[in-house]
């Protein structure tokens, strides 16, 4: 799998988890991994798509990874 | 800025003979309305006996999965100014010696960015800045990016490693505790900002067996400086000591938890194949036992305190390992052990909890390191070694026979 198609499927897995199940690094590598792609691949591609701000991590009791446009979302929340 | 709130409870805590900590926030209220606010919060917690705080959270700088510590106030309305009040985890020199010009420098940019509260240090090490808004974040890490500073660990991620003052303060510094701290830091660079752990991950380096920082009771892994040569013995200066008043049959002798000393009255033995290094004698009789080379360090793994257990301090890996640049030993070992925890650890589970889950013996086995006596942490507790029928196709009892 090229590197643009990678990071569009993991972005696609963290999108579709939104609400239901939070994704740590190591799940989306272990995700990856069971569809042959090597770990070394995922955390390249985490780190792009996080150093691009298409994605951040999130601190809910451990250190997740989800997606940017929560940020503005959480903000407005949190003050309701 | 006059004052902007009756603090009747915290006053109580400025009374006394110690520096009070309300003194200090006072002096930042009278020119920073955060401060000020975090004030009156503060004092309202206490009254009504509840925090008001939100903590964690999504906020961020761009690229780092750690260093800021989200934190919300829920009665924003009352309290405007710490309706956003973040805190900003800066990575600390290593034995925390700064120039007060760079201390001026924190302090400054901290004045104008933030609420000018600060916490020197938190108890993983790192300079601890308290409360700003999230728009200021970007700004204040690119400020202390261009000026040598980088954003410390948090969250399931490896923390700031920290060190005691080692070779630049004390003589008994066994190993370059501040030498060993930065090329770590340098390493795991990925590891500090970008969370990829099940939980944190703490290094804590001291120079000798005193263990100042409190390395075996506070990190995940802790490189402890030891030595492997005898004890040099002054005599001259042992018998000064007992001249002085020390009484070096109470005091050394039957304190030695190895019982390997022994006092005629005119000379001091040490038996050192029973010492346990404890350094109680070297430490209290200064200058006159000194440990001598080959230096290392012994690296134990596991420390924490909340476990389900109960505390637990840290548990012997390596008894002995070189510590010299570029340190690769330690390096491997770390990669290799954080791999196999990380692979195997459920959210929020320390590596010292894993190894209690899964078992010493799969770790060592994880990590490519056969059992020796001085993993042994209790007597008739941890039985390392299981035959498995490879082993015993080899008949290695017939080597150990002859």
């Amino acid at each position: 799998m090229d590197r643009e198609e990678l990071k569009k499927q993991i972005y696609t897995l963290i999108e579709q988890a939104q609400g239901k199940k939070k994704y740590k690094q190591m799940d989306v590598i272990k995700h990856f991994r069971n569809l042959g792609v090597p770990d070394s691949e995922t955390k390249e591609a985490i780190r792009e798509l996080v150093d691009g701000g298409k994605l951040i991590y999130t601190y809910m009791g451990g250190s997740y990874i989800e997606l940017a446009s929560k940020l503005e979302k959480f903000e407005k929340d949190i003050f309701k | 800025m006059t004052k902007k709130y009756d603090t009747p409870l915290l006053d109580e805590l400025e009374k006394g003979p110690f520096p009070s900590f309300v003194t200090e926030m006072k002096k930042a209220a009278a020119k920073n309305p955060m401060a000020a606010d975090e004030l009156g919060l503060l004092e309202k917690s206490f009254r009504d006996k509840v925090t008001y705080w939100k903590h964690g959270g999504i906020v961020g700088v761009r690229g780092y999965g750690g260093g800021v510590i989200g934190r919300y106030c829920e009665l924003a309305d009352q309290f405007p100014g710490v309706a956003h009040f973040h805190t900003v985890r800066i990575n600390q020199p290593a034995g925390l010696f700064y120039t007060s010009e760079a201390i001026r420098f924190i302090c400054d940019v901290w004045d104008r960015y933030g609420s000018g509260l600060t916490n020197f240090h938190g108890s993983t090490g790192d300079i601890i800045l308290l409360g700003t808004i999230t728009d200021n974040l970007e700004p204040l890490a690119t400020i202390f990016s261009l000026n040598g500073f980088d954003l410390g660990g948090s969250g399931s991620a490896m923390r700031t490693p920290s060190c005691c003052v080692g070779p630049a303060r004390c003589e008994w510094a066994m190993i370059d505790t501040l030498d060993i701290t930065y090329d770590l830091t340098q390493e795991f660079q990925d590891e500090l900002h970008r969370p990829s752990f099940p939980y944190k991950f703490k290094i804590k380096t001291v120079g000798c067996p005193v263990d100042c920082n409190a390395a075996i009771a506070r990190a995940d892994l802790s490189i402890i400086g030891t030595w492997k040569g005898p004890i040099e013995i002054d005599q001259d200066r042992v018998r000064d000591y007992a001249k002085k008043g020390v009484n070096i049959q109470e005091e050394i002798v039957n304190l030695c938890p190895g019982k390997c000393i022994t006092w005629d009255g005119n000379n001091l033995k040490i038996d050192d194949s029973d010492c346990l290094h404890c350094m109680h004698c070297i430490t209290k009789l200064s200058g006159a036992l000194k440990p001598t080379p080959p230096f290392g360090a012994t690296i134990l793994i596991g420390s924490k305190a909340p476990f389900v257990i109960g505390a637990t301090l840290s548990w012997v890996i390596f008894p002995f390992m070189e510590m010299k640049p570029p340190y690769q030993e330690i390096k491997d070992f770390i990669r290799k052990a954080t791999e196999w925890w990380s692979e195997y650890g459920k959210n929020r589970e320390r590596i010292g909890e894993l190894i209690l889950r899964l078992g010493m013996r799969e770790f060592l086995e994880t990590v490519g390191l056969k059992p020796t006596p001085e993993m042994v942490k209790e007597p008739r507790r941890d039985p390392f070694w299981f035959w498995k029928e490879g082993d015993l196709e080899g008949k290695p009892w017939e080597s150990w026979l002859k």
